[in-house]
């Protein structure tokens, strides 16, 4: 587990982080996120020991950063790149070794990631040789290939085909089933809302809201459903459990079955989504109106997280 | 201490391997031997034919014994070095034959024409009519043998004895010996000392630049693509500095030792000479003294900097540095005494290229040679110093350079 506790980081102008407390457990996936310019680079830092906090503590598995914590961390940098001129295994092989691999291990480790992300092929190649993508799969592999306990992965997607990103997420998935504790830094909401566990989200260095997404999810949702109906539903306006209705003007993806449906009934579906009142249990306006109309879909409407985001943002500003 | 090794050997073989250094290490040795070797073997060789020079002797005094004289002189292969024309006709006048021997030089039929005016007088007055300037080397041994005819015919006229006259002519020359401490003697030529010295103070600034910019180049790629993030966070900032320092001195000590091998075999064949060995041991520890202080100012610049643009900025400043000793190179073979020439041996930017210098020239006082010693090995321990406060803060600040001001903060900073 790693605890960062009243973290905070001045430079000469600008307090980058202030007073930033959270912790990641192991196991789970930690979204760090936050709009530009946020401070996530500079608590990332300080937690990998690249920069020393102003004030503040960070522990890991409750002991304090030292040299022996060089070797249980993965680190993706944002900005991507590596020693151009180089072979690939040679890159991978100096990277695995400075995390105190040694030679036949790191081989084998190399060998094995380079063949599970498919570029075996450009072993022997020159990292400049390589296409973009292939590029950055060799510097997710040197994140990861000492099998680290604490993984720090800023933007691990960006410039990766939608494939490839389905690729690196599955890995992602696997390491921290396997117990890692993994620090990911994304403005890709979406990409944070399919894999992190737990959120944190800062603005100029503050932080701004955190918790368990689906606690973030609860505490940002505004009590609304969406019913898709046959027949006449102008009644449900005037209901004194609802605040407002909305037409939506498209069904909810909900997979194939519904698109089956559509095309069955055609026409005669509605979809509305219904603000409840603050009182009101989901279920209980469910029994109200299931006598009266025939229903195919009922569903708690979720914020996304990109909506929470720039909410939450703005409310900050 | 393992993680040191480790990144000294990736830097050291990936370095090796790049055509930057490859390049170097044979070109720069072809390029101080082209300077070096080529202006000699090219005035050496382009006489080997008789050049014609033409005499115009008013008087009519000194033409036959000059002709004479010069005629001796011979090529390499036993061919006469001149021929000697007359172009003095009695009945010619003084203007016309200038004319038509002008003419002659610019046609190349003649290499050029000596106008001897008012001879037999006081007021003997001569002009060497050619092309350019004249070669120098044929000015100069014109110019000796016509004295030596000119004062031998004046002697003669005052009927002074021939032997007389014989043994007053010979030219004796003073040859400079180089006395050392343990009795050794050597010739002190000072074309092969020039050259000698100029080797070691050029290869000592050649390595320098091209080690120095490398390194300055990958920390700067390193920080441009954040690799230098990663490299930080899986090993001290100590065992990375140290292990590029050891890496790069090991490339210096690959370059001399190649180096080394070059010039002995065309040592061997006569390329060099053996005088430029002399001293050789008491030169290569200022050439690492020297090479170990600059490579850590370059280490210190490498941290600061963001862009290839300020990299190469400050590398200019740096060699204009480098080359300050080889201005002050020619003064010093003239008069090694100097003071502004002991001055400079002090001053760390300069002390390993005069010293080196000096080696060649003088036999310089063991306190000095010590002194020098020590400000070398003091300013080395506080470059490096510096350079590693630099390097721990400048590797991970981007963006704009630091300001002086910010630069004396990072140095007080822990």
């Amino acid at each position: 587990m790693l605890i960062a506790e009243n973290l905070t980081k001045d430079y000469k102008d600008i307090t980058a982080v202030n007073n930033v407390s959270f912790r990641v457990e192991p196991g789970r996936i930690f979204g760090l996120l936050g709009p530009n310019g946020a401070g996530k680079t500079t608590i990332i830092r300080t937690i990998l020991n690249i920069i020393r906090p102003t004030s503040g503590t960070i522990l890991f598995d409750g002991e304090p950063i030292n040299d022996q914590f060089f070797n249980i961390i993965g680190y993706l940098p944002e900005e991507r790149g590596l020693y151009k001129k180089s072979k690939t295994i040679d890159v991978i092989l100096y990277f695995a070794r400075l995390r105190n691999m040694d030679k036949k291990t790191a081989l084998s480790e190399a060998e094995h990631w380079l063949k599970k992300l498919d570029i075996s092929l450009y072993r022997n190649k020159k990292i400049e040789e390589l296409s973009k993508g292939n590029q950055q799969k060799v510097q997710f592999i040197t994140a990861i290939i000492h099998n680290p306990k604490l993984i720090v992965l800023d933007e691990p997607f960006a410039g990766f085909d939608p494939i490839n990103q389905q690729l690196i997420r599955e890995i992602i998935i696997s390491l921290s089933s396997m117990g890692r504790t993994i620090i990911l830094s994304t403005h890709q909401m979406d990409t944070a809302e399919k894999l992190c566990s737990d959120i944190f989200l800062i603005n100029k260095g503050k932080e701004v809201c955190s918790g368990s997404l689906t606690d973030i999810k609860k505490r940002f949702g505004t009590n609304t459903v969406r019913v898709i109906f046959e027949g006449d539903g102008s009644f449900i306006n005037s209901l004194p459990s609802v605040i407002r209705t909305e037409k939506s003007n498209s069904l909810p993806d909900t997979g194939e079955k519904n698109n089956l449906l559509l095309s069955e009934t055609d026409h005669i579906l509605s979809s509305v989504e219904v603000t409840l009142k603050e009182d009101i249990q989901p279920k209980d306006f469910l029994k109200d109106i299931m006598g009266r109309l025939s229903i195919t879909h009922y569903s708690v409407v979720e914020p996304t997280l990109d909506k929470i985001f720039i909410d939450v943002i703005r409310n900050s500003q | 201490m393992k993680k040191t090794f480790i990144i000294a050997k990736w830097e050291y073989i990936e370095k090796i391997r790049t055509k930057a250094f490859i390049i170097s290490m044979f070109v720069t040795p072809a390029i101080l031997l082209l300077f070096t070797l080529a202006p000699t073997w090219f005035s050496r060789h382009e006489e080997e034919s008789t050049k014609a020079y033409g005499i115009i002797d008013t008087s009519g005094i000194y033409f036959s014994q000059l002709r004479d004289n010069l005629e001796k002189i011979k090529l390499n292969d036993d061919q006469p070095k001149y021929l000697i024309i007359n172009l003095y006709g009695k009945n010619d006048k003084l203007n016309d034959l200038k004319k038509s021997a002008d003419i002659d030089v610019v046609r190349n039929k003649l290499q050029g024409y000596l106008l001897i005016l008012n001879g037999g007088t006081d007021n003997i007055k001569i002009n060497f009519r050619s092309k350019g300037s004249g070669s120098f080397e044929d000015v100069g041994k014109i110019e000796g043998i016509f004295n030596k005819v000119k004062n031998k015919i004046q002697l003669e006229k005052a009927g002074v004895d021939t032997n007389i006259i014989n043994s007053v002519s010979k030219y004796v020359g003073i040859n400079p010996i180089k006395i050392e401490e343990n009795g050794k003697e050597s010739k002190a030529d000072f074309l092969t000392i020039f050259f000698s010295s100029f080797i070691f103070i050029m290869l000592l600034m050649m390595m320098i630049l091209s080690t120095g910019g490398m390194l300055v180049r990958s920390l700067l790629e390193e920080k441009s693509n954040r690799l230098i993030e990663i490299l930080v966070s899986s090993c001290s900032k100590k065992e990375l500095l140290a292990g590029k320092v050891i890496a790069l001195s090991g490339l210096g000590f690959t370059q001399i030792l190649i180096w080394g091998v070059l010039a002995l075999v065309t040592a061997r064949t006569a390329l060099i000479p053996m005088e430029a060995f002399d001293n050789i041991f008491p030169m290569l520890g200022f050439f690492i003294l020297g090479y170990v202080f600059y490579v850590s100012i370059f280490v210190g610049i490498g941290s600061i900097v963001s862009t290839e643009q300020e990299a190469q900025q400050i590398t200019s400043y740096i060699s204009i540095i480098l080359i300050l000793p080889t201005i002050f190179a020619v003064s010093a073979i003239q008069n090694p005494g100097s003071t502004i020439i002991k001055i400079l041996s002090f001053i760390p930017f300069t002390s390993a290229s005069i010293m080196m210098l000096r080696l060649k020239i003088e036999t310089i006082p063991v306190g000095e040679i010590l002194s020098a010693v020590l400000i070398m090995v003091i300013s080395i321990y506080l470059t490096i110093t510096f350079s590693s406060k630099l390097f721990k803060i400048g590797i991970l600040s981007y963006g704009k350079r630091p300001a002086l001001k910010e630069l004396i903060r990072w140095m007080r900073e822990k």
